[in-house]
């Protein structure tokens, strides 16, 4: 095929296809490796050191799952009383992508990696970076307007948060036969 | 056209559907009965538990497609429209109401008395317990004496609960568990409870009665017919005389085929907004204002109670999330006494953990991090959170009213409906006085345990609501008599929600069920 040809091809394609789908479809659905360190890296700031590296490194795994089970174009819990279509967005992934890039960027020009920074620095780029994506208090669930934001969520939301706040195996969201609820929660602590 | 005879025609497939098909292939086997609801059927209970999983963690809708988008209405309390209604996702409550929602104008001039004795209700309530396999307390209260025993025991009261029902009878107040739709132990193909707490949302067991069971069970041995997917549009009046002859429908993947329903008897079965509804649409030349609406109250009287809803925080310790869904009732004030000023409430209590939740900044404002923010959220658990709620006897107007909106209209042209609910003069006059009332519950109670309130706020729509067709014994002044069939036309019913006269003041869904239950024998007789 001659290269004038191919060009000539290629412009009319350019002409019919439909770039913003393209686009799209373009975007990253997924963590990179990278991002996936330096969030490792984050997540020790945002998540209480009694979990201990496993549980911190764990949760970022899952957190990282989730991502992936995410589903765009859902309807969304309708609400009782006055209710509402709404549907889940695009996924979060490449706005994560781009805040954990900024966050890094952040870091180094404030001299170095992330966990090489001090407790404050990191407080004061976190701090802009929330405020920035218009996060004003802790997320119901992840909900794509900021990773580290969500990732704290994901994990302060859950069953097993409560359970280590109040050091009791309540098993929120445990299926579990309805006995177990009469009594007071054992302590989750001296559990193995 | 394609056609489908039958002896009765059940339009809806909600709870009082699944109930009144039940109950009539029980009494008259073999009758013919097809159940018509406008949406998809979701028989899937083996997907449940993993709809409740996304629905924790992603907040999706965990009944994946139960409501049709242009097929909804200002002023509706849910988008669901499905096998099974909004019984998909109901919490399960099953209060009784009391002899004075059935007396109010005969006891207190007010609002009106519904046609039907109490001891006659009290049976039909037994029943529809029966059906629903309710899990209960019998009340402290002499006056809510029954006349059978629950047929489960109570749901045993989490740690929780324990604790706040001692709390709360501090205040001489007392409180009985929540009675509920839920099995202790595996009743009529549907598991028992596992604590997955999502009542309100999706049961995977199926503990919490769902009607998508009972329909199943009918279908399999073709006691009914479930037709699905299927809009009915009209009810068509016969051109002499006053019955029905059809019921005209479109089905979703063929919009421009009309379907034709032609039974002995129609019966409306569609909740509070749609029964109303169809009503209004199938005007004609003959019945310009509708069908069975020679009163003009087809659409008026809508009806449900307002909530004021307060939390108290004491200092008893509770772990929040052992069992959420469930809580304590009083009846206390479900009776005034007539010489004095008319309030009547229900009371609940619930474990709660509004204002000790995590948060991620401080009060200053300081964003807290990691073991900055477990210690914050640790040192606010200390005591606990109490949720309380009182649903509040309130009694519509006449212009309290559903009605057809021009503006808005469905796929085939159809006017939606708006609902706009308006109280009587007697209600707008004792307003203050009853929230000063309720108030003063609220702080009664939580004078124990160092208790204080920590906020109050209230609905800004009525639960449960129902009327549009409201039951009495004048034409003049009803819809339907007291079994719900239409004065205007014999072989027309409207049961269940929208033939209640008044509200009531705690859950309705029971209520709901015993009236279409009490109608089922005259239906199969009809």
């Amino acid at each position: 095929m001659k290269r004038r040809t191919l060009l000539q091809w290629a412009a009319a394609l350019a002409a019919v296809l439909p770039f913003e789908r393209i686009r799209l479809l373009a975007q990253p659905r997924d963590f990179t490796p990278q991002a996936i360190d330096l969030l490792r890296e984050i997540a020790p700031t945002v998540l209480p050191s009694a979990l201990g590296a496993g549980r911190i490194a764990a949760m970022v795994d899952q957190f990282v799952v989730w991502t992936r089970g995410y589903r765009e174009g859902v309807p969304l819990a309708h609400g009782y009383g006055h209710p509402r279509l709404v549907r889940s967005g695009p996924t979060p992934v490449p706005a994560y992508l781009a805040q954990l890039a900024a966050l890094d960027a952040d870091a180094r020009a404030a001299g170095g990696r992330w966990a090489s920074l001090d407790l404050e620095r990191r407080r004061a780029i976190l701090d802009a970076a929330f405020t920035k994506a218009g996060v004003r208090g802790l997320p119901p669930r992840p909900t794509g307007q900021h990773v580290v934001a969500d990732l704290t969520a994901f994990y302060f939301r859950s069953s097993e948060a409560n359970d280590d706040c109040y050091n009791a195996l309540i098993n929120r969201e445990e299926c579990r036969p309805i006995v177990l609820t009469t009594t007071k929660p054992e302590p989750k602590a001296g559990r193995g | 056209m394609p056609v489908h005879e039958t002896d009765v025609c059940i339009i809806g497939g909600g709870i009082t559907s699944a109930m009144l098909a039940r109950k009539l292939s029980e009494l008259k086997p073999g009758l013919g009965i097809i159940v018509v609801e406008a949406g998809k059927s979701i028989f899937d209970v083996q997907n449940r538990g993993r709809y409740r999983e996304r629905a924790i963690a992603y907040n999706e809708h965990p009944w994946p497609g139960d409501f049709i988008e242009d097929q909804q209405a200002d002023g509706i309390i849910s988008m669901t429209m499905a096998v099974g209604g909004l019984a998909l996702h109901w919490g399960g409550a099953c209060n009784r109401f009391s002899e004075e929602d059935l007396r109010l104008k005969s006891m207190y001039g007010l609002a009106a008395d519904w046609p039907i004795e109490w001891a006659d209700m009290e049976r039909a309530y037994c029943e529809a317990e029966r059906r629903l396999n309710v899990s209960g307390e019998p009340s402290p209260h002499p006056e809510d004496r029954r006349s059978e025993p629950y047929p489960q025991r109570p749901i045993p009261l989490s740690y929780n609960l324990q604790v706040l029902k001692k709390w709360a009878e501090q205040s001489g107040i007392k409180f009985s568990p929540l009675p509920m739709a839920r099995n202790l132990s595996p009743f009529e193909g549907r598991g028992s409870c596992c604590v997955y707490d999502t009542c309100g949302e999706v049961c995977p067991t199926g503990a919490r009665y769902s009607p998508d069971f009972t329909f199943r069970q009918l279908m399999g041995p073709k006691k009914i017919a479930l037709h699905d997917r299927t809009l009915v549009r009209r009810l068509v009046p016969d051109d002499t005389t006053p019955t029905i002859v059809a019921a005209r429908a479109v089905h979703q993947d063929r919009p421009d085929e009309v379907v034709e329903y032609r039974a002995k008897t129609f019966v409306v079965a569609s909740g509070y907004c749609w029964s109303s509804h169809l009503l209004l649409l199938s005007s004609s030349a003959r019945y310009p204002n509708g069908l069975a609406n020679r009163s003009g109250l087809v659409g008026r009287y809508m009806n449900g109670h307002r909530f004021l809803n307060a939390t108290a925080s004491i200092d008893d310790q509770t772990f929040p999330g052992q069992n959420m869904t469930h809580s304590l009732i009083s009846r206390e004030f479900f009776r005034c006494a007539p010489d004095k000023p008319f309030v009547r409430h229900d009371t609940r209590v619930w474990e709660s953990s509004a204002g000790r939740d995590p948060r991620l900044r401080s009060p200053e404002g300081k964003l807290l991090l990691g073991d900055e923010l477990m210690a914050d959220w640790r040192s606010r658990t200390k005591g606990s959170s109490v949720r309380l709620r009182a649903y509040v006897d309130v009694h519509p107007s006449a212009d309290s009213r559903l009605t057809l909106d021009p503006a808005k209209k469905n796929r085939y042209g159809d006017p939606m409906p708006k609902i706009e609910h308006r109280f009587d003069d007697q209600t707008r006059a004792r307003e203050a006085a009853t929230r000063a009332h309720v108030n003063a519950v609220f702080d009664r109670l939580a004078k124990a345990s160092n208790g204080k309130i920590v906020n109050r706020s209230e609905g800004d729509y009525l639960d449960h609501p129902g009327g549009g067709c409201r039951m009495g014994t004048d034409p003049a002044t009803s819809v339907t008599d007291s079994f719900g069939r239409t004065h205007d036309h014999e072989n027309l019913f409207v049961v269940g929600a929208p033939t209640t006269p008044t509200g009531g003041c705690t859950n309705g869904t029971l209520t709901f069920v015993a009236l279409t239950l009490r109608a089922a024998e005259k239906i199969a007789a009809a």
